[in-house]
């Protein structure tokens, strides 16, 4: 019996998609533990790390899209935010080749 | 027709300044078809969102302009009764996945709330809420182990000779410290993760009493659980960004 304002079927799907949700990013925090303990130590820096952060960008998308719900709300909405965390994002990759070049100046190899 | 007598009464009201009978809830007019309240806690998380950048812009600047920087492998290698046992990111893992975990209870209490089922979203809140707690814990026995070790906010222990080398055992033994601002970014950006998740925990318990008084039952919708959750699961995703930058890098 449907109760308030979803159906028995609207809330089974959106039930299990929650829990599908949960699986992968237990698996994704899973899989980076085991990464960094492992493989973390042998392949070069930048894959170690591009790999850290295509794994947390999957989880941020699957908390933000399922748990917050915001891949079902309308698109305009969604680049509200897309668009300033765009601009966030650009700037952290600024900084941290300005960090690199402090590196470079401050102590030359 | 409507929507002309709708817009005469908006104008009226906004000369008179009387306001519209109010749910507690907020307007009833909506931008992107759903409600103001939810709204406004998604432009208040992009601004917090702002404010966590700001942390992370400057630890990547600072980290990557240092020439070493302590390897987290051996920072957080503790665990707790286990004595001196190495476990690297085995604590921080259990932290991690008890934070998801308590995120997903409150969207099923999201989603109890949907069904107008009191008892549903009062047990699932209630697990987010121990969930929280769990973490906060953990959180403490983190901060007071790298306390003893000597990690400072302007001070910090992990030098190159402590790179997995050497234990600390105490204090006194202290090796060459290492990049000063490691303290400063650490117990800066996780005290400030730990204070959402603290204010997120208080919010959620009173979601939780004001869901077993049946205050939402009677308002006839569970959107303040939906908001609640919001917060919650924000510091859930900020969770995930620091994990990535402090524990896994």
């Amino acid at each position: 019996m449907a109760a308030g304002h979803m159906s028995d079927e609207q809330y089974k799907s959106a039930v299990s998609a929650v829990w599908r949700a949960t699986i992968i990013l237990a698996v994704v925090t899973v899989g980076e533990v085991i990464f960094a303990l492992t493989l973390g130590h042998m392949l070069p820096k930048i894959l170690v790390n591009t790999f850290y952060v295509i794994a947390s960008f999957s989880k941020a998308f699957f908390i933000v899209g399922e748990f917050m719900h915001l891949k079902y709300e309308k698109r305009a909405f969604i680049l509200s935010f897309a668009v300033p965390i765009m601009f966030l994002l650009w700037a952290i990759i600024a900084l941290a080749i300005e960090g690199n070049y402090w590196n470079h100046l401050n102590f030359p190899k | 027709m409507a929507e002309v007598l709708d817009i005469q009464e908006q104008q009226t009201e906004l000369h008179n300044h009387v306001p519209t009978p109010d749910n507690g809830e907020g307007g009833e007019k909506t931008v992107f078809g759903i409600s103001y309240g939810k709204t406004m806690m998604w432009y208040f998380l992009l601004s917090d969102a702002f404010t966590f950048s700001a942390f992370l812009f400057s630890y990547a600047a600072i980290r990557l302009g240092q020439p070493w920087w302590p390897n987290p492998n051996y920072v957080f290698k503790s665990f707790p009764f286990m004595g001196e046992a190495n476990v690297p990111l085995g604590f921080v893992s259990v932290m991690t996945f008890v934070l998801i975990l308590s995120s997903v209870a409150v969207v099923r209490a999201v989603q109890e709330g949907h069904r107008m089922n009191q008892k549903g979203v009062a047990l699932w809140m209630l697990g987010g809420i121990l969930g929280g707690l769990f973490f906060l814990g953990c959180q403490a026995w983190e901060w007071t182990h790298l306390i003893q070790e000597g990690l400072r906010p302007f001070y910090n222990p992990f030098g190159p000779d402590a790179n997995g080398l050497t234990h600390l055992v105490h204090e006194k033994m202290l090796l060459s410290p290492g990049p000063v601002a490691f303290g400063a970014l650490f117990f800066g950006i996780t005290g400030f993760h730990g204070f959402h998740v603290f204010t997120g925990v208080c919010i959620n318990v009173w979601a939780f009493f004001s869901t077993l008084n049946g205050k939402f039952q009677r308002r006839g919708h569970y959107e303040m659980i939906e908001k609640v959750g919001l917060y919650w699961h924000f510091v859930d995703l900020v969770w995930v960004f620091v994990f990535m930058a402090f524990y896994l890098m």
